[in-house]
């Protein structure tokens, strides 16, 4: 209940107008990757913006009809008109947009699609969404999927810090999407085709997980927790889990094993 | 009274005619296009082609059809040799035409009768939801032209002015044609392959 | 250059041949755009009712909330809302923007700007003005079913949009009318395409068309090859509706052979690229021709214009890929597909570079339509920047389905849109009807949507960037929103601000269609287009003479010109 109170408190908080307008608090080990390429392109952009603005509003006022009787009577087809015109289209492209596509490709390619080895040892979580609810699996004591001693949790997902999570996501009814707005993820869950997403965690806590897809009425109500612990507490609360995985599973239950073997 | 020289006003609408009419048929490509790109990702994402234990559909209703639609689209090409030559046959052709139509049809009504007798039906999955659907957008386009063609009925009288009614016996020809194409389209990638 | 001449008939004398069965093509504009501002209204009214729920939750919707949901009080419930979202982006993208900007502007102006009689094909014409009636008929029916109308977005995702996900009988009406309204839109293009390319007045090579034909024209090329891809798809989910076939069904287990609910994703997105563009070419064009109007000066590298459209026109059909990244492609997939898209901001950054270059060292007069005008130069860049945020893979990973997104394609197709449209309203109005709005009540229009409209979407970008996601009922039950309540009550203000601004222009449009006495003169805006050279309003069968063109659209402050005139007619031998 502690972690709870924790959250009222932190809502009650005074928010400058600034803190109102910042990304959630970023609790992913690459998750600066995606902030700074974000503030990336805002700077460049807000440079070619302030030169459209520029443009509008100096022209509008140097150039008003009482200002600037006659017009200057051009088709802006001399060769230098076609130079500055070619110069602005190039700059935009190989200033900002080639520039940014490289480093996205790059993160993506060597951060965001680069899946977690085994020599990781990563936390595997099989992901199931259904309307309106998450339902997270870790394989259990003896580490194979969709066997009773599975441990299921609902809507409340548990990671260590330090230690990459792997997961893989489908979903049983409609498309969701699994966001984890303090880890900057988010992927799909559809039926019928499974999903990964993977991150490390820096920092313990108590957070949201949201669904970011529209799935029917209840979309708003699609919420879960991420609780990130400590590697020693999570080893414990893991333990704890497990022993009641295999206490209070019921094998008859055909519910239970919604989950898949994991491949790859 | 069957005169058929080239005025200038009368090979404008022509153009203006066939312009529309390609404008129209790239749209229905389009539109097949998209179901076969949707089978396509079917077909190549699928273990095995057909899934789900379903067999392969009986290639002779499917053989018929095509043999009956590549005759009607040669009738309707003579339907309108004739006509341009404001000849003698131009019934004769014609009601072969719409005869053939309708062969066509019947012939893909056997084909969802056959299915249904094999105990294949559409709600199965999704190689049926495929042979099913594909066709059924094909034929309510056969029909649609098949009634299109009883616009053509006026052009049966003898000794009319070519020039009146020569775009719409083009257009319909050309959509007629079309959907000759598509089937045989159909034929080689869905039943044949 | 015309294929062949277009006679005179008499004109149509009883009621019904004139207003309901009409071939006139200036008579279906009109029609369509009291078609579009009807539903403009209606749109605007729902975007209203979520900003009201986004703000303030829980609370009865003033005014009509209590006779529109009795039974909760005048509180919007949360299924009534995905309707409202739903139902807004439907509206306002098929039943708003396309008739106005497309079906009134598209037919009323081509004719009149390449010196034609009438469309091609006047009955196909008139056939997609009633086709485009059913198509509403059937989406409003929607409305008044059982289980309401559709509630999936109007993206429509399947499986939400199958029978696992809406029951009602709303979704399979609005995906058939969605379909109905892509036979209107395709014979609208047809026709556009065939005139434009076989009624140019004498004359009138492609580059002697107006900008605002060119970007009616490609327009209508997207339309004619992408609306079929939508109408397949929406045939497949009609069927799947239906007759129970399984194109986008697929169970928890991932097995193959089975539907795949991502395929109508790829359909959708491969019209729905297309489709923004579709949306926002014809604003584009007509923006160019005013910029150029209205600051006295040649269109700056027009032709350069016309071939940056046809460029992205080409562009956009292979980018569709970006809407997907959080379904999961491979890097290969992703790195072609921003690649892809980027290319897109050199044809934009160049025409950017030509509107610019129109209006330096013009003489411009600020009349509406131009303040209209450089708003869509303004916020279409807003729009266009921020769309770079969306092409990059790993920011589009926690950007997508945020509000950021919502903000970025309300600037980029509703507000240049909007504000496009209402530069043609304001400035074709005495061509139209004969009369001209008040320019006073104009410009407060202008500046008070202007505002309203920057802080909605401004606000949404900041809210989406801050973490808030999209179709959200109430967006604080999540902890970490709770901070952007102050913000969402700021865009919702705004747009209240904005929505009531919008009344000044509907009493000032009807003011000046119906009351008005002083009528407008043949050509009060000094422009030199063919449309000009005949009285206001157009009359019927608008040409008496074909016009022979002798120049280019956009001849102004030419040196050599004597007289009190700074531009010449069309039909007129450059000097």
């Amino acid at each position: 209940m502690t972690v709870l109170s924790g959250v009222v408190a932190n809502t009650a908080k005074n928010w400058t107008f600034w803190e109102r307008m910042k990304t959630p608090e970023d609790i992913s080990v690459n998750g600066h990757l995606i902030d700074w390429l974000f503030a990336y392109t805002t700077y460049l952009n807000l440079f070619f913006f302030f030169l459209v603005c520029a443009g509008i509003f100096g022209f509008s006022y140097l150039y008003s009809a009482k200002k600037h009787k006659k017009a200057y009577y051009t088709h802006g087809t001399k060769k230098i008109h076609i130079i500055v015109v070619s110069v602005i289209g190039l700059s935009v492209f190989l200033g900002i947009d080639m520039n940014i596509t490289t480093m996205s490709n790059d993160d993506y390619v060597g951060v965001f699609a680069n899946w977690p080895k085994e020599a990781d040892k990563p936390l595997r979580v099989e992901v199931m969404a259904q309307q309106w609810a998450w339902h997270f699996r870790y394989a259990g004591r003896d580490g194979v999927f969709n066997t009773e001693d599975d441990v299921v949790q609902l809507n409340d997902l548990r990671v260590p810090v330090g230690r990459k999570v792997l997961f893989q996501v489908v979903s049983k009814d409609v498309i969701h999407s699994l966001f984890f707005p303090n880890a900057r993820r988010k992927v799909d869950a559809i039926p019928g085709r499974i999903t990964r997403l993977w991150f490390e965690l820096k920092k313990d806590g108590y957070y949201n997980i949201a669904c970011a897809e529209m799935c029917g009425t209840y979309h708003y109500r699609m919420k879960a927790y991420l609780t990130s612990y400590n590697q020693q507490n999570f080893e414990e609360w893991m333990k704890e889990a497990e022993d009641k995985a295999i206490a209070e599973n019921d094998r008859e239950n055909a519910d239970l094993y919604w989950g898949w073997p994991w491949t790859w | 009274m069957g005169d058929n020289k080239m005025t200038k006003e009368r090979m404008g609408r022509q153009v203006t005619s066939s312009i529309a009419m390609t404008v129209v048929l790239v749209a229905f490509s389009m539109l097949f296009a998209s179901l076969f790109l949707g089978y396509t990702v079917f077909r190549v994402t699928s273990d095995v082609w057909p899934p789900m234990g379903f067999e392969r559909v009986d290639l002779f209703l499917p053989m018929v059809s095509t043999l009956l639609i590549a005759l009607s689209s040669v009738s309707f090409w003579k339907f309108q040799t004739v006509f341009i030559k404001n000849g003698h046959g131009k019934k004769q052709w014609f009601s072969l035409t719409v005869f053939l139509g309708l062969a066509f049809m019947a012939s893909q009504v056997f084909l969802w009768r056959s299915l249904h007798a094999k105990g294949i039906y559409v709600q199965d999955g999704i190689f049926p939801s495929i042979i099913y659907s594909f066709t059924w957008v094909h034929a309510a386009h056969v029909v649609l032209a098949w009634i299109a063609l009883f616009y053509l009925v006026p052009t049966l009288k003898a000794g009319l002015n070519i020039e009146d009614y020569e775009n719409r016996v083009f257009n319909i020809g050309k959509f007629w044609h079309f959907l000759g194409i598509v089937w045989l389209i159909m034929f080689i990638t869905m039943f044949l392959l | 250059m015309a294929f062949y001449e277009q006679h005179i008939h008499d004109a149509p004398k009883t009621f019904l041949s004139k207003y309901i069965f009409s071939y006139d093509h200036k008579v279906i504009g009109k029609q369509f755009l009291w078609y579009g501002i009807l539903f403009l209204g209606i749109g605007g009214l729902m975007a209203l009712m979520i900003r009201w729920t986004l703000a303030f939750p829980g609370q009865a919707f003033p005014l009509i909330g209590n006779f529109l949901f009795p039974e909760t009080g005048g509180v919007v419930p949360p299924d009534t809302y995905a309707m409202l979202f739903t139902m807004h982006g439907t509206i306002m993208i098929f039943y708003a923007i396309t008739p106005i900007l497309i079906g009134c502007f598209g037919n009323y102006l081509i004719p009149l700007m390449i010196g034609a009689r009438d469309m091609a094909f006047p009955l196909l014409n008139m056939l997609s003005l009633h086709l485009a009636v059913l198509s509403a008929v059937l989406l409003m029916a929607g409305l008044f079913t059982p289980l309401g109308a559709a509630a999936g977005g109007w993206t429509s995702y399947p499986t939400l949009s199958t029978l696992i996900g809406s029951p009602g009988v709303g979704q399979t009406l609005w995906t058939l009318a969605i379909f109905v309204l892509g036979i209107s839109s395709t014979m609208g293009a047809i026709n556009y395409i065939t005139t434009i390319i076989t009624l140019r007045a004498p004359g009138m090579g492609y580059f002697d068309m107006p900008l605002s034909v060119w970007g009616l024209g490609l327009t209508a090329i997207l339309n004619a090859i992408f609306l079929p891809v939508l109408g397949a798809g929406c045939l497949l989910l009609i069927f799947d509706r239906v007759f129970g076939t399984a194109f986008f069904l697929a169970g928890a287990a991932a097995t193959t052979g089975t539907g795949d609910p991502v395929l109508f994703q790829h359909v959708f997105w491969i019209f729905g690229h297309p489709e923004v563009y579709i949306l926002i070419l014809p604003a584009w064009g007509i923006v160019s021709d005013l910029l150029s109007f209205f600051a006295r000066k040649p269109a700056f590298g027009a032709k350069a214009t016309a071939l940056s459209m046809t460029t992205i026109t080409i562009l956009s059909t292979l980018v569709y890929g970006h809407h997907m990244y959080t379904t999961q492609m491979s890097p290969l997939l992703t790195q072609s597909f921003m690649t892809l898209t980027m290319t897109i901001s050199i044809p934009s950054a160049i025409f950017f570079a030509n509107w610019l270059g129109t209006i330096w060292k013009g003489s411009i007069r600020f009349h509406t339509p131009m303040l209209f005008s450089l708003g869509v130069v303004f916020v279409f860049g807003l729009g266009g920047l921020t769309g770079l945020y969306l092409a990059t893979v790993t920011t589009d990973i926690y950007l997508h389905d945020t509000y950021f997104v919502v903000g970025h394609f309300h600037y980029t197709m509703a507000a240049s849109v909007l504000l496009g449209g209402f530069a043609a309203i304001y400035f074709w109005m005495p061509k139209m009807f004969g009369v001209m709005l008040n320019e006073f009540w104009g410009k407060v229009h202008f500046w008070i949507t202007m505002f309203g409209l920057n802080g909605v979407f401004m606000g949404m970008m900041v809210v989406g960037y801050a973490g808030m996601h999209r179709r959200l009922y109430n967006p604080f039950v999540y902890e970490f929103m709770e901070r952007m309540i102050p913000i969402n009550t700021f865009i919702t203000w705004s747009a209240i601000i904005m929505g009531l601004s919008q009344i000044i222009f509907v009493v000032n449009f009807v003011y000046a269609v119906f009351f008005k006495k002083e009528k407008a003169s043949t050509n009060p805006w000094e422009v030199g287009t063919l449309e000009w050279t005949i009285p206001s309003p157009a009359p019927h069968y608008n040409f008496k003479e074909i016009p022979i063109v002798k120049s280019g659209p956009h001849e102004y402050g030419n040196p050599k010109l004597t007289g009190d005139r700074d531009f010449q007619y069309q039909t007129e031998e450059l000097v």
